[in-house]
């Protein structure tokens, strides 16, 4: 048993190993970057030039190191392919055909081209040119090898460890009575357990964390392209904040900060009226609210959205921020409703009727009795509020129109969809990220106060 | 004026707005949905669009195929998330709690930005986008949302009735299938559901995690409603998830979601 682990060990590190070694090659996915010296005549003008590549979704790009834009020259880079040609055109290597429709598409998703042997035609134009690409240019090699030798060490280390211990251990048993021997082994079990289970909850951390972080450490590096560490810097922090970044991320962050806070603020207010309305209901009207209110957190927020677009296209509606506000009150009040209604169980049902009793107006007593005694949970369900809002991708979606209203979520999307991510993003989801992460240490803590009082 | 002081010191008419609103932006749009799909461009009844949808190979393949992904999704992460959420609230380590809020805190940033994480992560592993990818984004996106449901129905559980088993003789496997694992069902079940009813309607990410190569039923249905004469036809499918999810709620904690409101 233990000679099979050891075995299984050692070859999983050794496999690691030799897939690192493999994964010490050319490139060519989407979104690699590199400096490119051209062996032959790759584009002719080009030959013993040194130029960027980049490839994007729907094409390579290619710029001269001197930066001089290529214009309007056009070459067949492959004679051979009779539907699918790559050219070049501008600074860009496209791939064309008569139906020019299909140019997007064609490497980003061969399945979509109907006809099977036009798909087969497609997919080999792509291989052919990447293969050109390895034959005749030295793209930069991006070794991502070293991920999987970094794994394969700790690996190896963590078995060396825990050979070491073991073999330390059964010295020190040597000399101990059966029952003390018994003893230990009883505590050895337990405490493998406890390291076990440690072990798997921090593997998922990091699984988890590991996309999360690679985003963060990449915030501090000016290259387009994540994965390409190009040095320390602040720069995009800088350009985030001074505006420089691209003009439709920074309407995105506007528009989101906007609509966050419009829908917050309205679901806040309608959610706690009807949070008041609903706890002195009779039970039957109650259910029916409550079912009622339920029914937007049940629908995923694609169905919300479908619905919603198909109201205000039914209405005549012409969707922009509105549109987007209304979508987004419609999802967040419901959870609002959930936070004021336990605030409300808590507090004494008689204090308002006692209010109004000695004079005081609705308003007077909503203001001076009711709110004072609901506000943390119109706080938690307004932050609530904002983070679902900020968060919505799905309804927004379909709700923004077509005017060029982008929320941030919006304009991830379709930045990822063209290729690339903005690289002002990566700040900003490392701020956001550690907003939240604030908020939630501040949430917890304020938790633990409560609770101890 | 004094009859309509009575009336809104009458708290119960405070939900009024609310129960309107909700009426015109929740009900009616639902509605919508099915009359929409019921009628053609001109707004005759028809039924040709559901007959149109149990005869169209690609639709009912990518919802199949959704449907196949879905519960593949949400078996990972009973699997990978059941396990966390024990340990987490059984251990006698220090910190649970904390560790718990890190578990959730992801599920706080967005998931788009997640996603587009996950595929520069494969990229800079130099592992290829494509099924395993898609699964791979999918489970790192909603596991979170079945840990959590699962810690706190495990960490309300109450632990005397695990001790009452082992002294009663049965061993640690056995009082953890025979005690804890049905204790722990509800919170079990509105993982499945809250795991699930996203990753069956889910668009974006199947798009951005497989560079458009595989096509899921949410984005289906986006291509179809977005297009001005298939609307119709997009409203059938959009019935077709609604009555999934219809049913996936029925069989869940009715209040599944209420729980992950609770966040907070």
């Amino acid at each position: 048993m233990r000679r099979l682990l050891v075995i299984c060990h050692l070859s999983l590190v050794v496999c690691l190993a030799a897939f690192a070694q493999s994964q010490v090659n050319y490139n060519l996915r989407v979104g690699t970057t590199g400096e490119v010296k051209v062996l032959q005549n790759f584009p002719e003008t080009y030959a013993g030039e040194k130029v960027n590549v980049s490839i994007q979704h729907s094409a390579f790009t290619i710029v001269p190191a001197d930066g001089l834009p290529y214009l309007e020259q056009l070459d067949y880079v492959f004679a051979d392919q009779p539907v699918y040609e790559l050219g070049i055109w501008g600074d860009s290597i496209y791939s064309y055909t008569d139906e020019s429709e299909v140019r997007w598409t064609l490497w980003r998703n061969h399945r979509e081209i109907k006809n099977r042997a036009q798909r087969v035609r497609a997919a080999n134009a792509y291989k052919t040119f990447e293969s050109y690409v390895r034959t005749h240019t030295s793209v930069a090699k991006r070794s991502t090898g070293w991920i999987w030798l970094v794994f394969a060490g700790m690996l190896l280390a963590a078995g060396i460890v825990y050979a070491v211990v073991l073999i330390l251990q059964r010295r020190k048993e040597k000399c101990l009575t059966p029952v003390e021997q018994e003893m230990l082994r009883r505590k050895r079990v337990s405490l493998r357990r406890h390291i076990g289970s440690q072990a798997y909850l921090w593997l998922l951390m990091v699984v988890l964390y590991a996309p999360i972080a690679l985003i963060a450490v990449f915030s501090f590096t000016e290259s387009k392209i994540l994965g390409n560490w190009t040095g320390f810097s602040f720069q995009l922090y800088a350009n985030l904040f001074s505006g420089k970044a691209d003009a439709g991320l920074n309407s995105a962050i506007i528009y989101t900060v906007v609509i966050a806070l419009i829908a917050a603020v309205c679901s806040t207010l309608l959610g706690t009226l009807a949070a008041i309305g609903l706890y002195n209901m009779r039970a039957r009207q109650r259910k029916i609210v409550s079912f009622l209110n339920s029914v937007p957190m049940i629908n995923p927020d694609i169905i919300t959205g479908i619905s919603l677009f198909l109201l205000f296209v039914a209405l005549g509606f012409s969707q922009g921020l509105a549109t987007v506000c209304i979508a987004h009150v419609v999802f967040c009040t419901p959870y609002v409703v959930l936070s004021v209604l336990p605030r409300l169980s808590r507090m004494n049902p008689n204090t308002y009727e006692a209010a109004l009793d000695l004079g005081a107006t609705p308003a007077q007593a909503l203001r001076m009795v009711m709110l004072p005694e609901l506000w943390p949970g119109m706080l938690s369900g307004f932050i609530l509020a904002l983070t679902l809002s900020v968060d919505d991708f799905g309804v927004t979606f379909f709700t923004k129109g077509s005017g060029g209203l982008e929320t941030l979520s919006t304009f991830i999307y379709s930045d990822a969809r063209k290729g690339g991510l903005t690289p002002e993003l990566r700040p900003l989801f490392t701020i956001i990220l550690m907003v939240m992460l604030a908020v939630l240490i501040y949430i917890n803590i304020r938790n633990k106060k409560q609770e101890e009082k | 004026m004094s009859k309509l002081v009575q009336i809104f010191s009458s708290r119960r008419t405070w939900a009024w707005p609310y129960v309107l609103f909700m009426a015109l932006f929740v009900i009616l749009p639902l509605i919508l949905v099915g009359v929409y799909a019921l009628t053609d461009i001109d707004g005759h009844f028809t039924l040709h669009n559901f007959a149109k949808f149990f005869t169209h190979s690609e639709a009912i393949q990518t919802f199949l195929y959704s449907l196949m992904i879905a519960v593949l999704n949400t078996l990972i992460c009973l699997l990978l998330g059941y396990p966390a959420a024990y340990i987490m609230a059984t251990a006698d380590f220090r910190t649970p709690k904390v560790m718990a809020m890190l578990f959730i805190l992801p599920m706080w940033i967005n998931f788009l930005l997640r996603t587009v994480a996950t595929v520069e992560l494969f990229n800079m592993c130099g592992l290829p986008l494509g099924e395993g990818a898609l699964l791979f984004g999918l489970c790192y996106d909603y596991l979170p949302f079945m840990i959590y449901p699962i810690y706190n129905t495990l960490q309300k559980m109450d632990t005397s009735l695990v001790e009452a088993a082992q002294d009663l003789g049965a061993s640690r496997w056995q009082s953890f299938w025979k005690v804890i694992v049905p204790l722990s069902m509800p919170g079990v079940y509105s993982g499945i559901v809250m795991v699930f009813m996203p990753t069956v309607s889910t668009f974006a990410i199947a798009e951005l995690l497989t560079h458009n190569n595989i096509k899921l039923f949410g984005s289906l249905i986006q291509d179809y409603i977005t297009t001005t004469d298939l609307l119709n036809y997009g409203a059938v499918l959009s019935l077709v998830l609604l009555i999934i999810i219809g049913l996936t709620s029925f069989f869940g904690d009715h209040d599944a979601k209420e729980e992950g409101g609770g966040l907070v």
